[in-house]
């Protein structure tokens, strides 16, 4: 299959799945009514479930999907690590400290209020996983090998968690529960404007991405290689870790700590044997992560259990696959340690 | 791209703390030259320094009259390329990619029959759809060599090239050099392959690395011999 024929197919999964979930819900609507609120006509009440409801949270789950997938796909990249991933080098966690600041601490002075003020939430996320994400930048030039790197997203991870333990032992009832909430991650939280903000972020990285596929191509071979080949090094490295730190930092903010997808997705589509150039790999991650997201969406709907529940079930077997040296495939097992 | 010449003037390099300039030199176009010194003589700082990677302590580098530190590495990269020792690992790149990038970085036309035609060149056109990372190690080098070879306008930087190969892999790499140079390209190589460098019998001037100590850095005109190389290296001259 070619990389365009596989592409038509993650575009046809995309409508199914978008579909079925516009089509599909608690609230047990016929199908002429749905038809007739999305065309703007029938009654208020299923006006309001497709047009509040239903579009938002499909529209923000294929976005955030397509986005933690890419920054999936530049963090693997960036530190030439097929186990980087927002989620798995503390990006998450600092964004989540960021959150539990504002959301937590900022409600017990009350400078917050109790659903979380989503404007103050959105910076808190961004400035807890972009420090988290410069940290990194600041740092990586002294570890020497992968599992370093790893460490240090684990211990980001205990750090955080101490100080939101913290912040949560102080908090009170409300925003604690609704704190609790946004951690087990869903894609109903947003709205519209949340939506036109990841779409907006999702295509700048797009365009970035696509103009920078060579110099990102030539640092897969190594800073020394690429360096030598046209490659400004602290340029790259700013702008790969601040796109991929906006996204997942965005994505964070409305839809929490969202796990495994940004790690599993790029394996997922080298799995399928696209990999090596970016400019081939680029909008077959975006697509795969925004099926994927809709598909995971789809299985919250229908068992009723959280978001994270549903992604760590599939995506802690992924990477226990991938370091056992197997892609998720069995037969693309070469491919899928290689970036 | 024009070819250019290389010059280095009072060049004092950051490592080792000892000093082994300064060090002096032009070198023409197709020119060559060979770096030796013992282990943390400051070879792969050299190279690294004329390369625009490292600030040297005092001096300059320049490349056809301007300095290389102060070029954009775009720029760099059209006029020059360097092959380390060990050729990377854990790129899922094809061959055929790494030589396309290669292109791209000396700013020349990279399609499908440039690439074709470069890798025919090289003698590796079957390897065109191999991954990189599946190369043994010395068929990788002889791909990260193709790639030098295309990507640099003026001169290749090498920094132990052979140092992972088989005798015969250290010969062809050799030999490729000399055909390098005999097609306008400068090769600067540092390397303690002096048997191999003898045998091909393109260098014509070498450059020992030495601190005072050590008698002070070395540069000879003259067709290169192994024997008298060792006997440099080992201070028994």
């Amino acid at each position: 299959m070619s990389v365009r024929q596989s592409q038509m197919v993650l575009v046809l999964l995309m409508v199914v799945f978008f579909a079925s979930g516009l089509f599909s819900g608690p609230a047990q609507l016929d199908w002429s009514a749905e038809w007739a609120a999305l065309m703007g006509r029938g009654d208020a009440t299923t006006q309001t479930i497709m047009w509040r409801l239903r579009l938002p949270r499909l529209m923000m789950a294929a976005f955030s999907g397509a986005a933690l997938g890419l920054s999936g796909l530049l963090m693997q990249t960036y530190f030439r690590n097929p186990l980087a991933g927002p989620s798995v080098l503390g990006v998450s966690s600092g964004a989540t400290l960021g959150v539990a600041m504002v959301a937590l601490g900022g409600a017990s002075l009350g400078w917050a209020s109790r659903n979380m003020g989503m404007g103050s939430q959105v910076l808190g996320a961004l400035l807890g996983g972009g420090a988290v994400m410069v940290l990194l930048g600041l740092v990586m030039g002294r570890f020497r090998s992968r599992t370093a790197l790893l460490i240090f997203g684990l211990m980001v991870g205990y750090l955080t968690g101490a100080l939101v333990t913290v912040l949560q032992a102080g908090a009170d009832a409300g925003a604690l529960q609704a704190f609790v909430h946004w951690g087990m991650g869903s894609f109903a939280n947003g709205g519209w404007s949340s939506c036109v903000f990841i779409l907006v972020a999702l295509s700048g990285s797009i365009v970035w991405t696509a103009r920078t596929c060579s110099q990102l191509d030539m640092w897969t071979m190594g800073s020394l290689t690429a360096r030598t080949m046209g490659v400004d090094e602290r340029k790259l490295t700013w702008s790969a870790l601040g796109t991929a730190g906006v996204l997942a930092g965005l994505v964070t903010a409305w839809c929490g700590p969202i796990a495994f997808l940004g790690l599993a997705t790029p394996h997922l589509v080298r799995a399928t044997g696209i990999s090596g150039r970016h400019s081939k790999m680029l909008w077959s991650v975006v697509l795969t992560g925004g099926a994927l997201a809709l598909f995971a969406d789809g299985v919250v709907r229908w068992a009723g259990v959280p978001l994270n529940a549903v992604l760590s079930l599939v995506g802690a077997p992924v990477v226990l696959l991938l370091i056992m040296g197997r892609g998720p495939f069995g037969s693309a097992g070469k491919t899928g340690a290689r970036l | 791209m024009s070819e250019a010449q290389l010059v280095m003037r009072d060049l004092e390099l950051v490592y080792p703390t000892a000093g082994v300039g300064p060090l002096n030199l032009e070198l023409s176009p197709g020119g060559n030259l060979v770096i030796l010194g013992r282990n943390g003589a400051g070879k792969s700082t050299l190279l690294r320094s004329l390369a625009g990677l490292l600030t040297p302590r005092s001096g300059q580098v320049s490349l056809g009259g301007h300095e290389v530190g102060a070029m954009s590495p775009g720029r760099r990269a059209e006029h020059m390329a360097f092959v380390a020792s060990t050729p990377p690992r854990g790129s899922a790149l094809t061959v055929g990619d790494v030589v396309g990038l290669a292109l791209e970085a000396g700013s020349k036309s990279a399609g499908p029959s440039d690439v074709a035609a470069a890798l025919e060149m090289a003698d590796i056109a079957d390897w065109i759809d191999v991954q990189l990372d599946t190369l043994s190690d010395g068929m990788a080098q002889r791909v990260m060599m193709a790639r030098a070879f295309n990507q640099a306008g003026s001169m290749v930087l090498l920094d132990e090239p052979t140092a992972f190969l088989d005798v015969v892999g250290r010969r062809e790499v050799m030999h490729d050099l000399g055909k390098w140079c005999a097609s306008g390209k400068s090769v600067v190589l540092a390397t303690h392959d002096l048997e191999a460098v003898e045998q091909a019998g393109w260098a014509n001037r070498w450059l020992v690395l030495r601190t005072p100590e050590q008698g002070g850095s070395l540069l000879l005109d003259e067709a290169f011999n192994a024997q008298k190389a060792r006997s440099i290296l080992t201070g028994e001259a």
